[in-house]
């Protein structure tokens, strides 16, 4: 059964993402999903690298690469300018690794979302620095072994749960999508592009080199991280309707963690534990969406 | 239209003439009357600009990085922290070769804090990539910010229009506020060479590796001595529209003069009479006001220094460690010459403190009595610090 | 104000196109299509993965040609074949296997609605004349593939109408005589001659020999087996496939609701107690073993059941004797030992010894089969003999294939078109390339594991290309599927069934076939679902505007390895990078 997804792509081969990048298909998807008609603005990530030295660009629409923590009020300034262009119908999108979302590009991201910018801000979440070598962010899981949090240092903070601190923004979209859930991803970039104000996309992106992963099962991962709960596919609209798009059947999280060289540390006790964390987060969730 | 107007409001008459179409601020102490006036253009519709109310100096600027890629007029104002807090983005906006015109009230630098006038901040970004243009009175401000945008438009460097705290920004005079289609002649909409769009998609600001960087490093340098040409070809033209001129140095009496003050900003207009009160007494003085710090135009200011015994410059800024940064740039600027004038370098004023006429004929004095400086640069009118008196 | 220079700034005016990230690869993804475990165990290796993925796309006559390119009877396999092919399919442990025997039937039926005419690769003519005795299963699928191989065949029937155990032995509430004779109509366009009511004897036979360059034999097994109960007498005991082969033949006997016993557990002897039950007698069916042992099909037996029919299993006849005009059977009952599951149990008179008796109008027995005449059966082993999986080939004095039930491993519809298949195609070996290459030449055109054959195979069809390798479930890559139920065939209510000769399963609808065969997960073979195009990072799945095709553009490729992780059925494989790369 072939995914109803539309055929042309806005990248062109040759960008120089390492092999099995999910940040790689994250962009392949939702340039898919946007078309040409987009602006893109890159504060530094991944993929300020992956895009393409001068004088090469990868992308086949325009983007506008930016300092690390501004790609909130970046985007806020161009959507001004097309607008004040009368250029209403192109669509402004922010594209920020974790790093430049959850930790440095945060207060831009807020006032953004404060001042309810109009365009669509997407994270593309590999849960640390990895364009720097591996360094842990907040967004980084608990944990995680990173070069900043080794040995028996392994993260012991939780996850900053970003897509939460923009729904207390009462932002009029948020939502997470996963690079193995083409068509969901597809339909959540296509609902975010048609509402006006500022729109939030957490998108799972795995990252063979930082995971210590075989690049071969990047998206398989992934997809066991949605078939695990730790990392949910839900939606929010205005910050107050709660729609969970996948429910696991069963939900141990072992198995993703044993597949995952940033993890072999981990004991019995602690997978347990995390198992625990995973299953307060996902009641809480399920409470939010009515479920109880 | 003669109009009486705040240094402030100088700057806003001059942003809603130059028809600019983003405005992104933050609020700081000077600064903050002209994005109030601002903000009051947007609301009465006497300005049609999107006006974003960002969240701190650094998005304020990122916002307008944004903005003028896409190919729109873009201005802010800030002082002091907020402008420290915009040093990344300064780089930024340069590198990128991106027409943004800054408004940026001199203020000084804390701890402690201190809200009044000071070089130190602006000075501090002469190596961002900047047009920095001193002014002296509210219709300089309003001139210069017209101004500034035609010479950043033209060489595709940002600009930032400094004026002293309070001293300026919050003194009212009569300012000849021009009219709409003047301004429209000397000043046409903004039309970049390169823009985001969607039409014809490209990249900017990606990784630039050794084997290009620095040839856009040089394109800048170029850009920077373009603009000091194209500095006087714009005064000229707009001259001719207007009818004032400002020049990038101005010469005041330094023809015959033996001693010359070198100033820049309000420092200046006090220094006029000082130098008109001297020459009634027969003294050979004369002043040399400058207004464009960056690009540096170091040929002028030798060609009008180089006559006189002995200059004195007069910074309201200091370098720690190096002294007076003006100081250290006309000294630089002179010692290509083969006969040169002794230069005193004079730290005044800082943190708001008064210069006043006696302070400067006190200075004068000084270089007049001196043959050589006592020291690298002389601190004018130091108070005696008091000794603390512990609580115990 | 002069015209200023135009900045040196960071703008891309290039692709990234330039870069052949194709040097950092280390490992090597690359289509490599296997074989579904559908197609090994199909006893005439039809290619089911991809007739499922054809009909799922509703190319059907492509789908009914793709069975026709290996089997030529889909109507008759399609209703009667003991479908080894979904006791092997992968979904099965999934959720249930793929109906594929019911969409075989749809594709068949939906082409003879259409009057489709198949488009048929086949050989050059030969210059071999070969002439096929029996047209039965085993001998149309020999004269049909011996014509495709360019052989001109000439089919010798002793019964008025073709079509052998299929026309006679088989009830027309499971294959409905009108569809058998289209079919067989239409395997007769590929251009054999058939002669009816030309019984071939050991002199005819041995004539034959002399005319033709080669004879095959499929004369089948109509002897009935001798059983041996107490105070039988010749003539008493009519065999079942005797009384099927009278009721076909248009006989109508009434039973006048008085029991019949019908001995044995395999197919025939279930379709004689339903025969029996339509025509208004209480059949009774004495089997020694017990139900789950008997080679009958079990959806048959439980048919069979809810109609009426009396099972009496681990009963076994002991003597008959005559009665009033009726026969009273006295039974004994067994034991069952040796019990494993999924083996025949061993059974023994059970202790201690219970015997039953049981009042019939009539006895039939249907417990085997031989040859009708002993030159039918192929000879002992000798020099000239070459034992093949479904067949036996001898050289001397004449070339003389056995075929058919005469030779096969299991009798059933499709082996006896497996052993007509190996025969046409040892035959052609034989000629065209000498007796030497017939077994290496068999072993080229195996599907997976073997032993089925394949002719597109043989053929040097695009088949060739795959991968011998049997994809296993665990291969499959689930995330791609979704539970969904298997298609429920559609029947006659047992009431209906019960009062007459109506074909019981009821045709199904294009949507429900295409749905059914949407299920299958095309083991090991490429159905463009896209995957591999969609999640390849590095745009180098390229798919080819012309046809669907996919190919790699190894220009790009990283070998990442996530096209081969995600295809979802394993048609693809992730190699180590041999050859050295290209120097750029």
């Amino acid at each position: 059964m072939q995914l109803e997804l539309p055929d042309r792509d806005y990248m062109f081969p040759g960008h120089v993402a390492c092999p099995g990048c999910g940040a790689a298909v994250a962009m392949r998807f939702l340039l898919k999903a946007l078309g040409e008609k987009t602006v893109m603005v890159i504060p530094a990530c991944c993929w300020s690298i992956i895009a393409g030295a001068y004088p090469q660009s990868t992308l086949k629409i325009p983007v506008l690469h930016t300092a690390f923590e501004t790609g909130g009020a970046v985007a806020s300034g161009v959507r001004a300018a097309l607008d004040m262009r009368g250029d209403t119908q192109t669509t402004v999108v922010a594209w920020a690794g974790d790093g430049g979302t959850f930790d440095i590009g945060f207060q831009a991201l807020s006032g953004a979302v404060e001042r309810n910018e109009d365009f669509i801000y997407v994270c593309y979440d590999n849960e640390a620095y990895m364009n720097t070598g591996i360094q842990r962010s907040s967004s980084t899981p608990y944990g995680a072994w990173t070069t900043t949090t080794p040995g028996r240092d392994w993260k012991k903070m939780r996850k900053k749960n970003i897509v939460e601190a923009l729904v207390a923004h009462r932002i009029p979209y948020a939502a997470t999508a996963s690079i193995a859930y083409p068509e969901d991803l597809f339909r959540k970039v296509a609902k975010a592009k048609a509402i006006k104000g500022a729109r939030f996309l957490h998108i799972f992106a795995s990252c063979p080199t930082g995971w210590r992963i075989p690049s071969e099962i990047s998206v398989k991962i992934a997809r066991m991280a949605v078939q695990t709960n730790i990392f949910p596919l839900y939606e929010v609209e205005d910050g107050l309707r709660y729609t969970i798009n996948f429910f696991p059947k069963g939900y141990l999280v072992k198995e993703y963690f044993r597949l995952q060289g940033r993890f072999k540390h981990l004991s019995e006790q602690d997978l347990d534990q995390i198992q625990t964390m995973v299953e307060e987060d996902w009641k809480l969730l399920r409470h939010k969406a009515g479920m109880s | 239209m003669k109009r009486v107007l705040e240094g402030s409001h100088s700057v806003a008459e001059a942003v809603r003439l130059a028809k600019v179409e983003v405005i992104s601020a933050y609020p700081i102490t000077p600064q903050t009357h002209i994005v109030e006036r601002l903000s009051d253009f947007c609301a009465d519709g006497s300005l049609s600009a999107r006006y974003l109310r960002v969240e701190s100096e650094h998005s304020a600027l990122a916002a307008l990085i944004g903005a003028s890629s896409a190919g729109a007029r873009s201005f802010t104002a800030t002082s002091s922290q907020g402008l420290a807090l915009m040093h990344e983005l300064l780089h930024w906006a340069s590198g990128a070769r991106l027409p943004i015109v800054l408004a940026e009230v001199n203020r000084a630098l804390a701890p402690g804090w201190n809200i009044w006038a000071d070089q130190t901040d602006s000075l501090s970004q002469r190596d961002t990539g900047w047009i920095q243009l001193y002014c002296e009175t509210g219709q300089e401000v309003l001139d210069t910010t017209l101004q500034a945008f035609r010479l950043a438009e033209h060489v595709s460097l940002p600009a930032m229009v400094v004026l002293d705290a309070f001293f300026l920004s919050h003194t009212y005079e009569p300012v000849d506020v021009p009219g709409q289609r003047e301004v429209d002649r000397f000043l046409p909409a903004f039309n970049p060479r390169f823009r985001l769009n969607t039409e014809t998609p490209c990249a900017f600001n990606q990784l630039a590796p050794p084997d290009v960087y620095m040839e856009m490093r040089r394109s800048i340098q170029d850009a920077m001595e373009e603009a000091l040409a194209g500095f006087s070809q714009m005064e000229e033209e707009f001259s001719g529209i207007f009818g004032r001129r400002y020049g990038a140095v101005e010469p005041v009496e330094c023809e015959d003069a033996e001693i010359i003050l070198v100033t820049s900003g309000t420092i200046t207009s006090t220094s006029r009479q000082l130098v008109k009160e001297l020459r009634s007494r027969g003294e050979r003085v004369g002043i040399l006001k400058i207004k464009l710090f960056r690009p540096f135009p170091a040929e002028i200011i030798r060609q009008c220094l180089k006559k006189a015994r002995k200059v004195a410059i007069i910074d309201r800024n200091c370098s720690f460690g190096a002294g007076g940064i003006f100081a250290q740039e006309v000294k630089a600027a002179l010692c290509d010459l083969a006969e040169r004038p002794v230069v005193f370098s004079f730290i005044a004023g800082l943190g708001g403190r008064d210069v006043t006429v006696a302070d400067l004929e006190n200075i004068y004095t000084q270089v007049r009595n001196q043959e050589v400086p006592q020291r690298e640069s002389i601190w004018a009118g130091l108070h005696p610090v008091p000794a603390p008196e512990l609580n115990r | 104000m002069k015209n200023s220079t135009p900045p040196f700034v960071a703008h891309s005016f290039r692709t990234t196109e330039g870069n052949k990230t194709g040097s950092w690869r280390f490992l090597r993804p690359r289509y490599d299509e296997k074989t579904a475990p559908c197609a090994a165990a199909c006893p005439a290796g039809e290619d089911i993965a991809r007739i499922e993925m054809l009909t799922s796309q509703g190319l059907f006559k492509e789908a009914w040609e793709t069975i026709l390119m290996e089997n030529p009877l889909p109507a008759v396999c399609g209703r009667v074949c003991l479908r080894p092919c979904e006791s092997r399919c992968n979904r099965r442990e999934f959720d249930e296997a793929i109906a594929i025997r019911a969409i075989e039937r749809f594709l068949a039926d939906t082409a003879s609605r259409d009057e489709l005419k198949p488009s048929l690769e086949r050989f050059a003519s030969r210059k071999q004349r070969i002439a096929v005795v029996g047209a039965g299963p085993s001998g149309l699928a020999a004269a049909f593939f011996l014509s495709r191989l360019g052989y001109g065949c000439d089919l010798f029937e002793s019964a008025p109408e073709p079509g052998g155990v299929l026309r006679y032995g088989i009830p027309s509430y499971r294959l409905p005589a009108a569809i058998l004779a289209a079919e067989i109509e239409q395997v007769a366009g590929s251009g054999f001659r058939l002669y009816c009511e030309k019984p071939v004897t050991k002199a005819l036979f041995e004539q034959i020999g002399n005319d033709y360059d080669a004879v095959f034999l499929g004369c089948g097994r109509s002897r009935s087996v001798g059983l041996l109960i107490e105070g039988e007498e010749p003539g008493e005991v009519e065999d079942g496939f005797e009384f099927l082969r009278r009721i076909n033949r248009g006989e109508s006997p009434a039973f006048s609701n008085a029991q019949v016993a019908i001995i044995g557990g395999g197919n025939t002897a279930v379709d004689a107690a339903r025969t029996v039950l339509r025509l208004g007698g209480k059949p009774v069916l004495i089997y020694r073993r017990r139900r789950e042992d008997m080679p009958a099909f079990e959806e048959e037996i439980s048919m069979a059941l809810e109609e009426g029919v009396r099972l009496l299993e681990l009963w076994t006849p002991l003597r008959m004797e005559r009665k009033e005009g009726r026969y009273l059977l006295t039974l004994q009952q067994m034991r069952a030992f040796d019990t494993a599951p999924g083996q025949k149990s061993r059974v023994e008179p059970a202790e201690p010894r219970s015997t039953m008796e049981l009042s019939v109008i009539h006895i039939l027995k249907a417990v085997g089969l031989e040859a009708a005449e002993e030159w039918q059966n192929p000879p002992e082993n000798s020099e000239k003999i070459l034992r093949l999986s479904d067949s036996v080939l001898v050289r001397s004095p004449s070339i003389v294939i056995h075929g058919g039930d005469l030779a096969s491993r299991i009798r059933s519809v499709s082996h006896a078109v497996a052993s007509g298949k190996e025969a046409a195609i040892a035959l052609d070996i034989l000629f065209q390339k000498g007796p030497d290459e017939v077994l290496p030449g068999l072993e080229s055109c195996r599907v997976g594991n073997g032993p089925a054959l394949s002719l597109e195979m043989y053929m040097r069809g695009p088949r060739c290309a795959r991968n011998p390798h049997v994809v296993v479930f665990d291969e499959i890559n689930r995330d791609h599927f979704q539970f969904a139920a298997r298609l429920v065939q559609p029947r006659l209510l047992a009431e209906e069934r019960s009062r007459g000769f109506a074909e019981i399963d009821l045709r199904i609808s294009a949507g429900l076939a295409m749905k059914e065969a949407e299920r299958c997960f095309n083991c090991g073979l490429c159905n463009q679902c896209d995957n591999c195009r969609l999640y390849c990072p590095d745009l180098a799945v390229v798919r080819q505007t012309d046809s669907s095709a996919r190919s790699i553009d190894y220009d790009y490729c990283k070998g990442c390895g996530i096209c081969v992780v995600e295809c979802p059925r394993n048609a693809m494989s992730l190699e180590k990078e041999s050859a050295p790369r290209a120097q750029r």
